[in-house]
């Protein structure tokens, strides 16, 4: 019997909508300053109306994105106080597993073995996803708000951190683009065992099929728990 | 009869179209100069020299800037005809007979070229003869070139700019420069100031020779400045901005816009740009490049993040080279198997 296993809740994609539509938006005003002869971000710029208005629409993208990750860290405080998890039952959080199930997989990648690690409800790949958007969201929008407002920020802080702020703005930039268009598109997407795309993102579940083959560990245990409920 | 009309009409013909053609050269041409200099073969030919034309097309003379200006205002000792074999080269501080509005003086450059002497581009006593030669004059910056491209577009994006250096001479004064740039039709774009200043000082060979920061306009460039500017917003500060338009004077200098002790004033010295800006601000508006010596938590926070982004994104591409390798090398297998 073919069933669905609820994956993210409604708020959970929403929260991941929020994050990625102006993701796209500030790229595409971002980069085109960030690459002033570029002919393709040109293009793009032209696209967005100029760079006065790009600049506009950047700060309110970039708006959007941190009340997005701010209504987040309210959330994840909301359900840590309200259901007070124990370590295991906080499934993002790294730990001993992963660095099992790296070793496993870089096994399995070079033929020492066919056994693909027994993945949990997040395996280290979804970790790192997650945890490297928290670090990027700090430097991003930190460097973004002080570039926002430079000379405010300048009356309590050194000069050297809007100079800071300026670089790390820039090159935190690329790297998140990187990581999301190379890394984390080839896992969602190009990865032939996904391809064309993982509809989990919009439709919050996963099948039987897929439980199986990307979360065994977390379907087992869906399974014993039934079977002890029972 | 009929033959009358025909000679008469061709006259009138001829007449018209030697007033049109001579027209646009006639403007300041009050002493007929152009007789002979709108000649395309006027010219001597000197061992030293060369070649040298002394045609003046009528199509440049009109458009310039200098078009209401008689010949001879700027060409003080040409007086007698002919003219003599050695005449000396035009100065732009003389005074000439255009008057400034509302007063009876003698307009002239004088205010200008004053500034550029005691300038970083002036005349140095302690510099040899080629080492002077090789700074800007008046012509270098303000070539007809430069000066009478005529853009509407451009005066209109840059009339903010006149505030800038001409806000001591209040609401007068800038009415007077706009006004006077729109009359002239010239003016010039920031991206084209920013061009002309590079010519000399991104140009290492010829920088090295002095002693200034050899960096300054990829600095410019890699600066929020440098970048908004080249997408067209026109309101961020070109290197006249900060630097002056003719008293471009080294950082070290007390009365130096860039002085430290006068940076604050010099970001903050009109409402276009940084109205408020703090002491602190202003010394991170700086533009070199940053190296171990001159900025070295920022040499190292730049370095940290093109390692951080080359390690992780190694990484990242060998997980994803592997995983696809191990998913070609499965299809592979079971081909063979079969």
């Amino acid at each position: 019997m073919s069933r669905d296993y609820t994956r993210f809740t409604m708020s959970q994609r929403l929260q991941h909508i929020f994050m990625f539509v102006p993701f796209i938006i500030l790229v595409l005003t971002g980069f085109p300053i960030k690459f002033p002869e570029s002919e393709f971000w040109s293009v793009v710029m032209s696209a967005a109306g100029g760079i006065e208005k790009a600049r506009v629409i950047h700060r309110f993208a970039a708006a959007v994105m941190i009340l997005d990750f701010a209504f987040h860290i309210l959330y994840l405080g909301y359900n840590l106080y309200k259901k007070r998890p124990s370590l295991a039952d906080m499934h993002l959080v790294p730990n001993g597993r992963d660095g099992k199930n790296i070793i496993e997989n870089m096994k399995y990648f070079l033929f020492l073995s066919d056994e693909r690690p027994r993945f949990h409800r997040f395996s280290y790949i979804e970790k790192f996803d997650y945890w490297a958007v928290f670090w990027g969201m700090f430097i991003m929008a930190g460097s973004g708000i002080i570039l926002w407002f430079p000379v405010l920020f300048s009356k309590f802080l050194p000069g050297i951190v809007i100079q800071i702020a300026y670089i790390a703005h820039s090159d935190e930039a690329m790297l998140a683009l990187l990581a999301i268009i190379i890394w984390h598109f080839y896992n969602v997407h190009f990865n032939p065992r996904i391809w064309p795309a993982n509809k989990v993102w919009y439709k919050g579940t996963l099948s039987e099929e897929e439980m199986e083959h990307e979360h065994p560990l977390e379907l087992e245990e869906i399974k014993a728990r039934e079977e002890a409920s029972k | 009869m009929p033959a009358t009309i025909y000679r008469h009409s061709i006259l009138v013909l001829l007449l018209v179209m030697l007033t049109a053609l001579s027209a646009p050269a006639q403007q300041a041409d009050a002493e007929n100069c152009n007789l002979c200099h709108s000649l395309a073969l006027l010219g001597i030919a000197t061992p030293s020299d060369g070649l040298r034309s002394f045609e003046v097309t009528a199509e440049a003379y009109s458009h310039s800037t200098h078009r209401n200006v008689i010949c001879r205002d700027c060409h003080t000792d040409i007086n007698v005809f002919p003219h003599p074999e050695e005449v000396a080269t035009v100065e732009c501080y003389k005074a000439c007979h255009i008057t400034k509005p509302f007063a009876l003086t003698g307009y002239s450059h004088a205010e200008q070229a004053d500034a550029h002497a005691i300038s970083a581009h002036g005349f140095n006593s302690e510099y040899s003869a080629e080492k002077n030669e090789a700074k800007p004059d008046c012509k270098y910056c303000h070539s007809n070139t430069f000066r009478n491209i005529i853009k509407d577009e451009v005066l209109e994006s840059n009339s903010q700019h006149c505030a800038r250096c001409h806000e001591g001479d209040g609401l007068a004064g800038v009415i007077l420069h706009v006004s006077s740039h729109s009359g002239h039709r010239t003016a010039e774009a920031s991206i084209d100031v920013v061009e002309l200043c590079s010519s000399c000082h991104a140009d290492q060979g010829h920088m090295k020779q002095f002693d200034v920061n050899l960096t300054q306009v990829s600095g410019y460039e890699r600066h929020f400045h440098g970048k908004a500017l080249k997408r067209g917003m026109n309101e961020v500060a070109n290197c006249m901005d900060c630097h002056r338009n003719h008293l471009n004077l080294p950082a070290d200098d007390p009365n130096s816009s860039i002085h430290p002790n006068n940076i604050q004033q010099t970001c903050s010295s009109n409402a276009y740009c940084h109205s408020d800006a703090t002491a602190k601000f202003a010394v991170s508006a700086i533009h070199s490049e940053p190296t171990t010596q001159n900025n070295p938590i920022l040499f190292f926070v730049e370095w940290g993040f093109i390692i951080l982004t080359a390690g992780t994104m190694a990484l990242l591409f060998a997980h994803i080279f592997l995983d696809f390798g191990r998913w070609v090398g499965d299809i592979w297998m079971r081909r063979k198997e079969k």
